[in-house]
């Protein structure tokens, strides 16, 4: 599936060639039909605001404000998909910014062929989601998992999961090509008790892996994003 | 007591110790014996303070025979005429001796405090300083980044209009990335400023990035666990020795013939949990042995078209360290080299994991 002509960018940055990079590069990506251009944090929350755009292209380092900080203004109203850009390239920031609503970040220098593949894979997404809550049963690499019933079928086997096991892979799947930060795992499966459940959360995916993968060492369905945090994988 | 400065206090307060005795006896009869008590109390305890537990117990015991002798009848004998005064010399010498204890432990916890907070400032200006060189390094990544970026996008458009000289450009942009990448890292390492995220982390989720990762360099990479059916837990950076893993798998796949198998394991060996990688490369020869891990050292039986910066392994072996482990090499049986990083390996607590592990 690829872009509609009727999607929208906004590109936050404040060094002008940046924008036009980014901007030739959705141009040349297809059927774009609209670039719009934001210099400072400020206006770029406004221009969301303003325009609803069906993705967001944010770099970090604006003079006005924080990445994160524009994150959070701009998740507080719209499910926009949002991709950062950062020269800096820290897990540690990559996972902040994943916490504060982004969807993905890439590192700089990118290739405009990485970020055109990010982007359409974000608008993708995005028009799937509401779909994606709907159904329960999904098919892939030799696994059929329904989350109604709930149950695992693995080349005809039956497979079995915990309690646990299911909560992990649900919020997994329900957001199925989105890393999940360590800290929004967590959150969402033992609520917000931190501390030793660093350790549980990669036992329980090990766990998970040895159920549900062809070959756990090499998983294909849940995939790790080093120091960071796991994403399912719709289309392995 | 070795010290001079140490002796001529003491001999400073031995002095102070007969001049009072000496200006007591010429006051004698006008004196309470309870106030000459009182004051070589007083000149013990500052002693004690002032130069330590051994001049204040020698002061605690000359005072207790110069009250006996100078000061209880009968005078100028060391024997006591009232048995109630026994009570007061002991009393005495009991008092003298504890103060002096604890006003030295007083004083040594003082020094020791002292000691501290010096070397806490001393700390906290190194991590200032630490820190500031981490945020010019940054700085500098940032301000090399954005205009590689600007290039590289720019090389991807002129490229796609039909130049093919422009994907060299965007080839080099990478390169040049990639250098300056390794710079800063090694700059890190070698500053002690990279900030490590020490984890409880499991092995096969590190093996399976691995594999993930090392996809692009065209070999067939042979994944071991053992023992395979435990959980292998280690405490190590993620991130890093991930990189340090796919370093050594990029550095089999340049120095072994095509179409030959890397084998890549982990293995708990004692209290250690080991990372392995393994080809079927020439090896390394005795000479290059001890200086593969310097940094910009290239192995002299190395092919000159392999490239490569001569850093990964001087950083890879920092970040192993760094993290309170090694990286060693071990020529393979049969022939090859074998990279080993070890970490420090952490027993799985069975508590908290048994809550609802019924399967249901």
């Amino acid at each position: 599936m690829n872009p509609s002509s009727d999607d929208v960018v906004l590109v936050i940055d404040d060094e002008p060639q940046i924008r036009r990079v980014v901007r030739n590069a959705m141009n040349a990506g297809g059927g774009i039909a609209r670039v719009i251009e934001a210099s400072n944090g400020r206006a770029g929350i406004d221009a969301a605001a303003a325009e609803r755009p069906s993705l967001v292209v944010l770099d970090l380092g604006l003079p006005d404000m924080e990445g994160a900080e524009v994150c959070r203004a701009i998740r507080s109203w719209s499910a926009v998909p949002i991709i950062v850009l950062s020269a800096r390239g820290s897990v540690q920031e990559k996972a902040a910014l994943l916490d504060a609503g982004a969807d993905d970040y890439i590192a700089k220098p990118f290739s405009t062929i990485e970020l055109q593949a990010r982007v359409r894979a974000q608008l993708r997404r995005a028009r799937l989601a509401p779909a994606a809550s709907q159904t329960h049963v999904v098919e892939v690499d030799g696994a059929t998992i329904d989350l109604a019933t709930p149950a695992i079928r693995r080349d005809g086997t039956v497979v079995r999961l915990t309690k646990t096991e299911w909560q992990l892979l649900r919020t997994l799947m329900q957001n199925a090509g989105r890393t999940m930060t360590h800290r929004q795992l967590f959150a969402a499966v033992w609520g917000n008790s931190y501390g030793d459940a660093q350790q549980y959360l990669r036992v329980h995916v090990r766990s998970i892996r040895r159920k549900i993968e062809r070959d756990p060492v090499r998983p294909r369905l849940i995939v790790t994003e080093p120091g960071v945090g796991y994403r399912f994988q719709m289309e392995p | 007591m070795k010290s001079p400065s140490k002796a001529a206090r003491a001999i400073l307060w031995l002095t102070v110790f007969v001049a009072v005795t000496a200006g007591m006896v010429a006051i004698r009869d006008q004196l309470d014996r309870i106030y000459v008590t009182l004051v070589y109390l007083l000149v013990v305890q500052l002693a004690s303070a002032q130069v330590g537990r051994a001049v204040g117990v020698t002061l605690a015991v000359l005072s207790f025979l110069a009250v006996n002798f100078f000061f209880l009848p009968s005078y100028g004998t060391l024997s006591v005429a009232d048995p109630l005064d026994w009570l007061v010399l002991v009393a005495f010498l009991i008092t003298s001796v504890v103060s002096a204890q604890l006003l030295y432990r007083a004083r040594a916890l003082g020094a020791e405090r002292e000691r501290l907070s010096a070397a806490a400032r001393r700390a906290d200006s190194l991590e200032l300083s630490n820190r500031m060189k981490d945020e010019t390094l940054a700085m500098v990544s940032h301000d090399l980044r954005t205009p590689l970026t600007t290039i590289k996008g720019l090389a991807h458009e002129i490229a796609d209009s039909g130049d093919e000289r422009a994907e060299v450009i965007e080839e080099e942009a990478d390169r040049l990335n990639a250098f300056v990448g390794k710079l800063l890292d090694l700059s890190r390492v070698t500053m002690g400023t990279a900030a490590l995220d020490i984890q409880p982390n499991e092995a096969e989720d590190l093996l399976g990035a691995a594999s993930q990762q090392a996809q692009g360099f065209g070999r067939e990479l042979a994944l071991h666990v053992e023992p395979s059916d435990t959980m292998l837990f280690g405490r190590f950076d993620f991130v890093q020795s991930l990189r340090v893993l796919v370093n050594l798998i990029d550095n089999a796949a340049k120095y072994s013939p095509q179409g030959t198998t890397i084998d890549v394991g982990a293995r708990r060996v004692g209290d250690e949990l080991h990372f392995w990688v393994a080809d079927r490369g020439a090896g390394i020869g005795d000479e290059d042995r001890d200086r593969i891990f310097e940094p910009f050292y290239r192995r002299r039986d190395g092919n000159v078209d392999i490239a490569g910066t001569g850093l990964g392994l001087a950083i890879a072996k920092g970040i192993a360290e760094a993290q309170g482990g090694a990286l060693t090499f071990t020529a393979r049986d049969g022939g090859g080299s074998v990279f080993t990083l070890a970490v420090p390996a952490i027993d799985l607590t069975g508590g908290g994991l048994s809550i609802d592990e019924r399967a249901e």
